[in-house]
């Protein structure tokens, strides 16, 4: 029949079999990520080692990295070891978000039931939203000197707002009928609050949180760059000023890794306190 | 409701079903009033303590005063510049880095979202560097662009261009499948898909995007003003901490947030008129 | 000549490390400007099957024709009528009917001039500047099969198109077929899970079983519809004439016997006696 016709066609076969080989390559391939990263990493070592066509005063070769990294470690820079800048940074990121977490989420739950509640601390919030959190830093430091308590001031600014913002959010835009339903099954305010409305804002709750602490993350180490006696953002900000680009280097991985570390945290805190959400 | 807040909520709202006012639910004269009393109690209080000299006035200036000093930075120079002269030098560069990103971000969001390859290739280091705070790039910035204007675009853009990438990505790989597979049946080739399906598929998520982008960068640009440049409204703010002028710094903050907001309007109205125009929403 | 042909057909979804058997070992055959339905309970393959005759999947075995040609990725020559009409919101009715000319490289004034014949014979006149979402669900169909006929395509693959909308349209919808079918007759691939649409629509009903998805019987309604004049008469008296409820019912059984035939709990069995009983 056809058959004959059709098989002789090469390049039909051929689109077919491109056909079927698109259809293949349906998952996700971490190998191609992987082997960009091992490609870029090469390419950092020739550019900056092998031909030198980069120079180490503007970009650190590894052997850089790697030395500012043993010097951190083994002898401390910006006043102490990477322990200590460690330790003083996350210690920040984490008193100040608590607070941005303690205060944000049980306000956002109240504007969130009650609409007088929400119409007399809206306009508060509505003044001082606009206002980023890094720009906070120069009067925290009038206010409060350039210590610990500046920072965990302007962080919480930082964390507060997302906290807020997403629980309020959870809240109302919960489904009413869900609410109904646990009134018509004889539940009283207080547990409708306990069993319905924060566990329906939780997955939302979180996704605020997350955001919280990000924001914490980024603005602690501005303030730490703006102005600290130790911390991360102080090593970044000594590593400039001495150009040290190895250094630099070092020390933003550094944030990206404590950042990643600290939203991988609460991702499992998530998923310990919300099971049923579906991602 | 109305307010900062309600307006993240839009969405959501249009989502509830219609339903009576609940017995003992307020009306809307008692929540105006509310929001006039939560108005007056800010400033009130704001007033309160500046006046009673529990915080000296060094460090908390009464409302009035600070309007005094916005008003009068206005004409009055105050590190090298008047606040407008300021807050120019700062737009500027929040378009330069802002524009960059987009320049930079949608295209490749787009293509990742099309092209399978291209997104396992960019992704990893992508996700690997979007966990550096912008504000972490300041030394980079400082000795690769120096600090007028290169740098504190680097700062920016490093800040605005993640959220371009990931919605446009997103809203490019979310278009409805069948969408594309009819354009294909119909005959469409890459370019025609790309131009005629998959921009104008992708654009809510891409405005969306670029609003996120827009706060984003308006925020990296005061990080960056506070440490590397030597104008703009992020410097005036730094030289009035340095010389303990509190009423200026609070004027920087002002000016800051105004801004801020007249650029989230802005989006937002696009965004909304994008989504009135085909999606009915 | 038959202008659709399937060869042995079988397809295999891999889902994680389990292989599902979608299709198995399908032959068809479909005659030039003949309308085939195919129908059969949902999961059993039948879309698989229009989707590789449009070049949007493939076979794992054997091979799918169109006009004697090997299916090797979509085309102009097989328009597809989808369930959810895929219309692109951001066009407006004019645009969306154009497009698929427009991709071909016709000329404007020339595209224009279809484009309105095409806005005539589907009822859409009034429509033509309005958006996808401004229009209700009978509408956007009839746009979307206006956008299919555009192309004048060899073949029409129709998944399910009228499926998602509500009875009453459905019926003005199937005549609207009988009568385009009439003055513009296409080779078509229908799918649908409705028996009686499929009687009523289409010459020949391939009926298929549950998953893995075979085909169980092929019923000719053709001559029983030449024999009566289905098409000159009204479609609630079509569905009332003795031949059509005798076709309708042959297929119901033969779904529901290749059901039970299938059931592998024992206790669904009583279940659906009691619920059967009066």
């Amino acid at each position: 029949m056809h058959i004959g016709a059709t098989t002789d066609s090469r390049s039909y076969r051929r689109a077919v079999a491109a056909g079927r080989a698109r259809m293949a390559s349906a998952g996700r391939r971490p190998w191609i990520g992987a082997a960009t990263v091992l490609g870029l990493a090469i390419l950092w070592y020739v550019l900056t080692t092998a031909t030198g066509a980069v120079s180490p005063a503007r970009f650190p070769r590894p052997a850089d990295v790697w030395s500012a990294a043993l010097q951190l470690t083994l002898r401390g820079y910006a006043g102490g070891t990477l322990w200590l800048q460690i330790w003083y940074s996350s210690r920040l990121v984490l008193l100040g978000f608590l607070v941005a977490a303690a205060t944000g989420v049980p306000l956002g739950l109240l504007m969130g039931m009650s609409r007088r509640a929400e119409a007399l601390i809206n306009p508060a919030f509505l003044l001082i939203r606009p206002i980023p959190p890094l720009a906070w830093i120069p009067l925290a430091i009038v206010w409060f000197g350039l210590g610990d308590a500046a920072k965990i001031f302007v962080i919480w600014f930082a964390a507060f707002v997302p906290a807020l913002i997403n629980t309020y959010t959870g809240v109302r835009t919960l489904d009413r009928t869900l609410i109904a339903a646990a009134r018509v099954h004889g539940a009283s305010e207080r547990q409708i609050l306990t069993e319905v409305m924060i566990p329906g804002a939780l997955p939302l709750i979180f996704t605020g949180l997350r955001l919280s602490l990000q924001a914490s993350w980024t603005t602690l180490v501005a303030a730490e760059l703006v102005g600290a006696f130790f911390g991360l953002g102080r090593v970044l900000i000594i590593a400039a000023q001495d150009i040290y680009p190895g250094m630099i280097a070092f020390a933003m991985a550094l944030v990206a890794i404590l950042g990643a570390l600290m939203t991988g945290c609460l991702g499992l805190l998530e998923r310990w306190a919300v099971p049923w959400r579906r991602t | 409701m109305g307010g900062a807040v309600a307006a993240d909520v839009t969405a959501a709202q249009g989502a509830r079903p219609a339903r009576g006012r609940r017995r003992g639910a307020p009306g809307v004269v008692e929540l105006g009033l509310l929001s006039l009393g939560g108005f007056a109690a800010f400033f009130g209080l704001w007033f309160v303590v500046a006046r009673s000299g529990v915080v000296p006035a060094r460090f908390l200036p009464a409302p009035g005063v600070v309007a005094a000093t916005f008003f009068h930075l206005t004409h009055d120079p105050f590190a090298g510049y008047t606040l407008q002269q300021h807050l120019l030098s700062s737009i500027g560069r929040f378009l330069m880095g802002f524009a960059l990103a987009a320049a930079a971000g949608v295209p490749l969001g787009l293509l990742m979202g099309w092209f399978r390859w291209l997104d396992d290739v960019v992704s990893p280091v992508f996700e690997g560097f979007r966990f550096i705070a912008p504000i972490a790039w300041v030394p980079f910035a400082a000795l690769w662009f120096g600090t007028g204007i290169g740098g504190p675009i680097l700062i920016i853009f490093s800040g605005a261009f993640p959220p371009c990438v990931i919605n446009a990505q997103r809203g490019a790989r979310l278009i409805e499948p069948h969408l594309i597979e009819a354009a294909r049946s119909l005959g469409a080739g890459h370019c025609r898909m790309f131009a005629e399906v998959l921009v104008p598929g992708a654009l809510p998520s891409i405005v969306a995007g670029l609003r996120i982008s827009a706060g984003l960068a308006w925020q990296s640009l005061v990080g960056a003003e506070l440490i590397v440049v030597s104008s703009g409204v992020g410097y005036l703010m730094v030289q009035g901490q340095s010389n303990l002028a509190t009423p200026i710094v609070m004027s920087g903050m002002i000016a800051i947030g105004i801004v801020g907001f007249l650029i989230d309007v802005a989006l937002r109205a696009a965004e909304a008129r994008i989504r009135r125009g085909w999606a009915g929403a | 000549m038959s202008q659709i042909s399937f060869q042995s057909v079988s397809r295999v979804f891999r889902r994680g490390s389990e292989e599902i058997l979608a299709v198995a070992d399908v032959s068809l055959e479909v005659a030039d400007r003949e309308f085939v339905a195919i129908v059969g309970p949902s999961g059993c393959g039948k879309t698989t099957l229009l989707r590789m005759a449009a070049g949007l999947d493939f076979p794992s075995s054997g091979s799918v024709l169109v006009g004697a040609r090997e299916v090797a990725e979509p085309g102009p020559d097989r328009a597809v009528v989808f369930q959810q009409f895929a219309l692109f919101p951001w066009k407006t009715v004019r645009e969306n009917i154009g497009f698929g000319l427009k991709c071909r490289g016709v000329p404007a004034a020339q595209r224009n001039a279809a484009v309105d014949r095409y806005i005539e014979m589907m009822g859409l006149q009034g429509h033509e500047n309005a958006y996808p979402h401004q229009l209700s669900g009978g509408m956007q169909q009839r746009v979307a099969i206006a956008r299919s006929y555009a192309l004048e395509p060899e073949v029409l693959l129709m998944d399910e198109p009228f499926g998602a909308l509500d009875a009453q349209t459905r019926i003005e919808m199937q005549e609207e077929l009988i009568r385009l079918a009439r003055v513009n007759p296409r080779t078509v691939l229908f799918i649908t899970h409705a028996v009686e649409e499929a009687v009523y629509l289409a010459d020949r009903v391939a009926v298929m079983t549950r998953r893995p998805g075979r085909l169980a019987e092929i019923i000719d309604v053709a001559p029983v519809r030449r024999a009566e004049a289905w098409e000159e008469r009204p479609i609630e008296e079509v569905m009332d004439l003795g031949s059509f409820t005798h076709l309708r019912t042959r297929i119901w059984k033969m779904l529901r016997d290749e059901r039970e035939a299938k059931a592998e709990a024992p206790r669904v069995t009583p279940l659906q006696r009691r619920k059967a009983g009066p």
